[in-house]
């Protein structure tokens, strides 16, 4: 069993590079080797989406991802199903605002798991918070086309408003790329998660260092 | 284990024939009519809709079962008797680790191995189907009463008999060995869900 106090000391530095798992974008390329290369480049935390198809094949993936990530220190999560992120005792899941509420979740998992929440607006940051949320996803940042129902991009000045208004750690998800993660950290997130940027690329390894590099730039450059 | 005993006559749903906002009041009226389990069975759905439903349910139909297909976790959050599994989801003894004995655990099997796994994996029951041809599973012949014998033959766990299931039949497929039936359209096409389910009973 995991003690959540632990990790959630190292929360903010876990949350740096984010990397959230999608099947269809991988190219063909199962999960496992997509974490591993993602890891290999500089990931700090992965989390499992697994929004439609067998939960059997999604445990055995799962628990594969689990080993690759305790092996090498970096946050586990699961998408949605706390039945999932349970089985394979993960180190957190992850809900939108369609999943099961947070005070639910937090009934289930106690004080076992993190629980992440993507709130659609600021006022609902700062009600997770309350409601005991341990990091929050907030975007999308930029315009996306991973996630059909991620709704109208809410900028960087989305992720100042609720780095001002909350103390728990947030990142920034919504088509970001090396090119433009800097703005994110620079105005308050812990990090920043990303689908296709790395998932998609032809070398996810050189993609997640590149994301990495743009990352810690941005880290040194902030006061 | 649990001391309750396994249901004998199951309502399961499905939003193509009854909407979800609809069920708990059309599951209440089945249960007058004497189903005495519900199973919310719904893919696509979102969680927090799903766990909004169960609740609806739960508070609609008193003493019978609820049963969540599927996701462990809103069976647990729900308040629901247990959960159902398929040849998709978790298997029954990851299930059983997060549950232990607060919820009774279904498994949905298609064949006599299926159901002599399910009972070897510590299943409380077997909902073994399609017994006839059914809208549900339109192309799919009915694997017949032989199929029920023969899943009897090798799985002493209670067996739903699933597909097809008519006022008619019920008789023979409880004749060939099955504890109990489970429907879906005989009861949520009917005008009236209370005598449909009336109907079943009678001869169950």
């Amino acid at each position: 069993m995991n003690d959540v106090r632990a990790t959630r000391d190292r929360l903010r530095a876990n949350l740096n590079l984010y990397v959230l798992t999608d099947r269809q974008l991988a190219r063909g390329r199962g999960e496992s080797e997509v974490v591993e290369a993602a890891i290999a480049g500089g990931a700090t935390a992965i989390q499992l989406r697994w929004k439609t198809g067998s939960m059997r094949e999604a445990l055995i993936v799962g628990r594969e991802l689990k080993q690759i990530c305790a092996r090498s220190g970096v946050l586990f999560v699961v998408n949605d199903r706390i039945d999932l992120a349970l089985a394979l005792d993960a180190d957190g899941v992850h809900l939108g605002d369609e999943d099961l509420p947070l005070p639910e979740a937090r009934k289930i998992v106690g004080e076992r798991m993190l629980i992440g929440y993507s709130p659609p607006t600021l006022a609902e940051a700062i009600e997770a918070e309350r409601l005991g949320a341990d990091y929050l996803g907030i975007g999308p940042v930029y315009g996306t086309s991973t996630k059909a129902d991620a709704g109208a991009a809410v900028g960087i000045e989305r992720i100042a408003a609720v780095s001002r208004a909350v103390s728990i750690p947030i990142v920034g998800i919504g088509g970001i790329t090396a090119a433009n993660a800097a703005p994110v950290v620079l105005a308050g997130a812990a990090g920043v998660a990303v689908i296709s940027s790395i998932v998609a690329a032809d070398d996810v390894r050189e993609a997640a260092r590149q994301l990495r590099d743009a990352l810690g730039f941005a880290e040194t450059h902030s006061v | 284990m649990t001391p309750r005993g396994i249901p004998r006559f199951h309502l399961i749903s499905d939003r193509r024939l009854c909407d979800l906002d609809r069920l708990p009041d059309v599951a209440a009226r089945a249960v007058i009519g004497k189903v005495d389990a519900i199973h919310l069975r719904e893919r696509d759905v979102a969680a927090g809709k799903l766990l909004e439903v169960a609740r609806a349910l739960r508070a609609a139909i008193g003493d019978a079962e609820l049963f969540v297909n599927d996701r462990v976790d809103i069976a647990l959050l729900s308040g629901a008797d247990g959960v159902q599994l398929g040849e998709t989801s978790i298997s029954v003894s990851d299930a059983r680790a997060l549950a232990g004995d607060r919820l009774l655990i279904g498994r949905s099997v298609h064949d006599a191995d299926g159901a002599r796994r399910a009972y070897i994996d510590g299943a409380d029951f077997v909902i073994a189907g399609h017994v006839y041809e059914t809208a549900s599973k339109a192309g799919q012949p009915g694997r017949g009463l032989e199929f029920i014998t023969a899943i009897a033959r090798v799985c002493p766990i209670p067996i739903i008999a699933v597909g097809g299931i008519t006022r008619e039949n019920t008789t023979d497929v409880v004749g060939a060995g099955a504890h109990g039936i489970a429907v879906v359209s005989g009861i949520l096409r009917a005008d009236n869900p209370e005598s449909a389910a009336l109907g079943y009973a009678d001869v169950l």
